[in-house]
């Protein structure tokens, strides 16, 4: 007799890799066979994450069909199963594996496209958070500004694109009406997803700002990120960047990076 | 004889599970019913669900359903998850809360599916020790529900009954038990279902589960599937009507998550349900 450790290690091959023999022989067929009663789970296990993945990925579903996005998801959830429970939180590598998935390879926006979705799937699941006043700001001395690292709304992400993904997701989103086309090689953008209130927003901001903000939010020092704004672009104004940070309600909290060492 | 007593006793008994398109007229229309039940899982992040959720919750009692904490599991269940489920808990302080026999991780990976266990006493002894520290963790008495099963494993040596018995034996838990999920079972392993029912310990149901279920033929037989995608079946409204005569008015709920129909659908059937529940109190009047 097989430990349950066993059992279910049979069984997950089953459901994943359709390799139903040696859960076959633990199961009584009772007038059905032990396949077709395994089938039944299997079904349950890809349809469920099949839906799951196409509740978080619509735009993407839209562009390739139901059916190609089907034959992707089942690819993609054999290869790369969920690890925790919620399954909003599945699907944060769908991106890469489309992006490396050859029967797609000539959608090259596709994967932004998915990111793009997930960034907005993020932001509607993060955790609620209290927005800083700037007066929290009063007691650092402006000596030690440059060391300030400010921790961002989790809703926020980023994305940078060569494609315009923005307008893409426009005309694919659930419930998009009419047949506009983008063209592709009208350029670019930088985006930046968040959260108002219940809703997920998006906008597209200038290089500078994008990098910026995006330092910032991977944690890099207040220098450290006006450093990379300045390199996007020379006319970077950083006193209005935090202001604006603020303004928002993007920062949440904020700590002193240690001083170097002279 | 219907006494008001009754009615308030049976309106208070009677939820719906909430589902995600029905909440915004739920909040707008606050329809009579007794309480709501989630997945637990739906509001663990943050945001607008979980700001609805706490809407609902101050007019209505709630009860947490979890479906992935994997209490049959043999490689423990997952702290992190255990600990979002209590932070859930604290959070919306429900009336009720409740997972199911069955288990979904193996290797770390997460199966999405209540998958059926071998009923041996092995497995007793993990289930036991997995709901034992939920309950622990939680601080409070975890409901666990009979699944749906489309298997039975050779190896079985406990009834499924039994075996929810004495997992209540053993750890105190309490016992959430879905009428529907019993016929299903024992329309597919073999089984009577009334027996099944009479099986359980009666002192241990806090709840009882209500749904209706898929048939599909597969080698020329019929399956029965637990999709929550119909109305409750007859045969499984005349075995709640006998698990509420066993039982007594505990909280019973209507799931529907296929096909899911308009919010004033559910409401109908949970009126069946106060109907059963109504006539089986009516009857006892009558013979005292």
């Amino acid at each position: 007799m097989l430990a349950l450790r066993e059992v279910q290690a049979a069984f997950r091959r089953g459901l994943l890799d359709g390799d139903d023999n040696a859960l076959a022989a633990l199961v009584a067929a009772d007038g059905i066979a032990a396949t077709e009663r395994m089938a039944v789970y299997r079904n349950n296990v890809q349809t469920s994450l099949t839906d799951a993945l196409r509740d978080t990925f619509p735009a993407v579903c839209r562009i390739v069909d139901e059916r190609f996005f089907a034959y992707a998801a089942h690819a993609f959830l054999t290869g790369y199963p969920p690890r925790r429970a919620c399954l909003a939180e599945y699907g944060a590598g769908f991106a890469d594996f489309l992006a490396a998935f050859p029967p797609c390879r000539e959608l090259v926006y596709l994967p932004d496209v998915a990111r793009f979705e997930w960034l907005m799937n993020r932001a509607a699941h993060a955790a609620d958070a209290e927005a800083l006043a700037p007066s929290s700001l009063a007691g650092v001395a402006a000596a030690d500004a440059p060391r300030l690292v400010f921790r961002l709304d989790p809703a926020y992400g980023f994305l940078a694109s060569p494609w315009p993904v923005d307008r893409i997701w426009r005309l694919n989103r659930p419930g998009a009406q009419g047949d506009e086309t983008v063209d592709l090689a009208s350029g670019g953008v930088h985006i930046e997803v968040g959260r108002c209130g219940p809703d997920v927003v998006f906008r597209a901001l200038d290089a500078a700002t994008f990098a910026f903000r995006q330092a910032i939010a991977g944690g890099a020092t207040l220098d450290a990120a006006t450093a990379t704004a300045f390199a996007a672009d020379a006319r970077f104004d950083l006193g209005a960047a935090v202001a604006d940070l603020f303004r928002d309600g993007a920062v949440v909290a904020f700590t002193l990076a240690p001083e170097a060492v002279p | 004889m219907i006494t008001h007593h009754h009615d308030a006793a049976i309106a208070a008994a009677i939820g719906v599970g909430l589902r995600a398109p029905h909440v915004a007229e739920i909040i707008a229309t606050r329809p009579a019913l007794g309480w709501f039940e989630v997945h637990a899982e739906n509001y663990m992040g943050g945001g607008p669900a979980l700001a609805q959720l706490g809407a609902i919750r101050r007019d209505y009692p709630l009860s947490l359903h979890g479906v992935g904490l994997s209490l049959g599991t043999a490689e423990g269940i997952d702290d992190g998850h255990l600990r979002r489920l209590r932070s859930l808990v604290e959070r919306t302080e429900p009336m009720l809360v409740s997972e199911h026999l069955s288990w979904s991780v193996s290797g770390g990976v997460y199966l999405n599916d209540l998958l059926p266990l071998p009923y041996t006493e092995e497995t007793l002894d993990i289930v036991a020790g997995n709901v034992a520290k939920a309950q622990e963790t939680l601080g409070r008495r975890l409901l666990v529900e009979n699944p749906s099963s489309y298997l039975r494993f050779r190896h079985s040596t406990i009834p499924e009954p039994e075996f929810l018995a004495a997992l209540v034996e053993r750890t105190g838990c309490g016992l959430l038990c879905d009428v529907n999920n019993i016929h299903v079972t024992c329309a597919n392993l073999g089984g009577d279902a009334t027996d099944y029912l009479d099986a359980l310990p009666a002192a241990a149901i806090g709840e009882i589960h209500l749904a209706g279920h898929a048939r599909v033929v597969r080698g020329g037989k019929t399956l029965l599937i637990d999709d929550h995608g119909a109305p409750v079946a007859p045969a499984v409204w005349r075995l709640y009507r006998r698990a509420l005569g066993r039982f007594g008015m505990v909280p019973s709920l209507v799931e529907w998550d296929k096909a899911l129909p308009p919010l004033v659908i559910l409401l109908q059937e949970a009126r069946v349900a106060a109907g059963v529940a109504r006539a089986l109190a009516d009857a006892d009047a009558c013979a005292a």
